[in-house]
């Protein structure tokens, strides 16, 4: 359960005005404020909502990073509990609920594969083979939703293969930088890059 | 500092993928607070991060959903009884169903008025000890014969409950099998294409303007089944698609559209039958196709060997 953890998230930057929170370009809808008040107030019946509304994503997530069923079923539950008991580090002025879950996930993922030295093996495996049952997940809660072939569309092979390093393979930049034999200072603009192409997509 | 520069730098990017120490994340942190557009770019960032996530979206096995939810609900049980050890949660009703059942109905009738007003009234009536004995005996013998009818009629109630909720799992089980077997039949179909001894493998590869570009056809000239399988091809712009010919004595002929799952590489897809080819090629045509080839969008060819 340690590990890089929530690592910037648990930091306690400066106290941020709601000035500035209210200049934000899209403030969370009343629903996740409502989910998140239900979480913070420690409501058991928070987490079947939790799981109906984000388990697609956060399962597809996980899934990327440690690429074996049976694995991924026991990180999402771990996540569950995780999320449960770590709730009150959620600072909700740094970022939106999916932001923090994902990253709980994405942490705990990349911690089961390091564990193993998964990496090894799934290293040689080219970046785009994705599960063959893949289904895009039924019921969307945010509705600028995009499928895996759309990005396939938009980013060019390197942009996706840096972001899928540096997000689903738990490399660091450094890692990232000998991998491709590119200077540091690359690997920052491209993933600069690909993440402005991402943004693009969001209406 | 410069608020623009900074943003370029790709710090705020790092910071949502989680690559800085946490001296450094504070730092961002700390920027973010105090300028807005610093502010507003990493909440950008962030949101493209999660679209991207989110395209990766899998929903779970319909079985996980219980069993997360009710293994979430023992961690944190023993976790709440671990301070206050005898605290039943109403959520928890339904698993702990033998231990609550038979000490209820005790202290229920035990503390009712109305059977204690029917033993006092017999002494009036009676004459005989024999009878009042009697007496009592029916009614203690009726009032266990109610605590136990209270008891089976409760526990029928929570096998009925049971039996609809294993109900319901079997049902999204064989929705679930449904779906894995639809899926296994295609790739059985696809291996089936692979195995083949037939079947003649033609890889094509990509011309000067798509250098990087890759594909297989897979013909078998006795059935003149013709499967297309991409390993790499550009992106096609929107209102384009992608056309595939087979070259017979250096006449093109057309062999069908790639669909655009085929052109990302998901699958095997079947092609117009093929009487007789020496060479395959694939154009990049616009939507729907064109009679004849048009060689300046030439992306990848292959001959058979």
């Amino acid at each position: 359960m340690t590990g890089p953890g929530l690592r910037p998230l648990r930091h306690g930057g400066g106290p941020i005005s709601h000035t500035v929170t209210s200049l934000l370009p899209e403030s969370p809808p009343a629903a996740e404020q409502q989910l998140v008040a239900r979480l913070r107030a420690q409501d058991e019946s928070a987490m079947t909502e939790f799981y109906d509304k984000y388990s697609a994503a956060l399962y597809g997530v996980i899934l990327r990073i440690v690429r074996r069923e049976e694995e991924a079923e026991d990180v999402l539950q771990e996540a569950m509990v995780k999320i449960w008991h770590s709730f009150p580090s959620y600072d909700a002025s740094k970022g939106r609920l999916f932001t923090w879950v994902l990253n709980v996930s994405r942490n705990l993922a990349i911690d089961k594969i390091r564990s193993r030295q998964y990496r090894v093996s799934s290293h040689s495996q080219p970046l785009d083979d994705s599960p063959a049952e893949r289904q895009p997940a039924v019921d969307s809660f945010r509705p600028e939703h995009i499928g895996l072939q759309e990005l396939t569309r938009r980013l060019n092979p390197e942009q996706r293969q840096i972001v899928d390093l540096l997000y689903f393979e738990g490399y660091t930049q450094s890692e990232v930088a000998d991998e491709l034999n590119m200077p540091l200072g690359t690997v920052k603009t491209r993933a600069r890059a690909a993440i402005k192409v991402l943004s693009t997509l969001i209406r | 500092m410069n608020i623009e520069e900074y943003i370029e730098s790709g710090q705020l990017e790092l910071y949502a993928l989680q690559q800085l120490s946490p001296a450094e994340a504070a730092e961002v942190e700390r920027l973010a607070a105090e300028h807005p557009p610093i502010r507003a770019e990493l909440i950008n960032v962030q949101r493209a991060l999660g679209l991207y996530a989110e395209a990766h979206a899998v929903t779970p096995p319909a079985a996980l959903r219980e069993r997360v939810l009710s293994s979430f609900q023992q961690a944190v049980n023993q976790a709440a009884s671990a301070a206050e050890p005898s605290a039943p949660t109403e959520t928890s009703a339904p698993y702990v169903v033998p231990s609550v059942a038979p000490t209820a109905p005790a202290p229920r009738y035990e503390a009712a008025p109305a059977p204690e007003a029917v033993v006092r009234s017999l002494p009036a009536e009676s004459t005989g000890s024999g009878f009042r004995w009697l007496a009592i005996a029916a009614s203690v013998a009726l009032l266990l014969s109610l605590g136990a009818n209270w008891l089976f009629y409760s526990r029928w109630q929570q096998s009925e409950n049971q039996l609809v909720l294993a109900q319901a799992e079997q049902a999204r089980y064989a929705a679930t099998t449904q779906a894995v077997q639809k899926s296994l039949a295609a790739r059985t179909q696809e291996i089936g294409v692979l195995r083949d001894e037939q079947f003649r493998m033609v890889v094509m590869t990509g011309t000067a303007q798509a250098p990087g570009a890759r594909a297989r056809v897979m013909y078998n000239p006795v059935s003149r089944r013709v499967y297309v399988d991409v390993k790499n091809l550009p992106a096609a712009p929107s209102g384009k698609q992608y056309q595939l010919w087979a070259l017979d004595k250096g006449k093109p002929v057309d062999a069908g559209m790639l669909a655009q799952t085929t052109a990302v590489g998901d699958s095997l897809q079947r092609m117009k039958d093929v009487a007789s080819a020496q060479a395959f090629a694939v154009t990049l045509e616009d939507a729907g196709g064109h009679p004849t080839p048009t060689m300046a969008a030439l992306t990848v060819m292959g001959q058979m060997l």
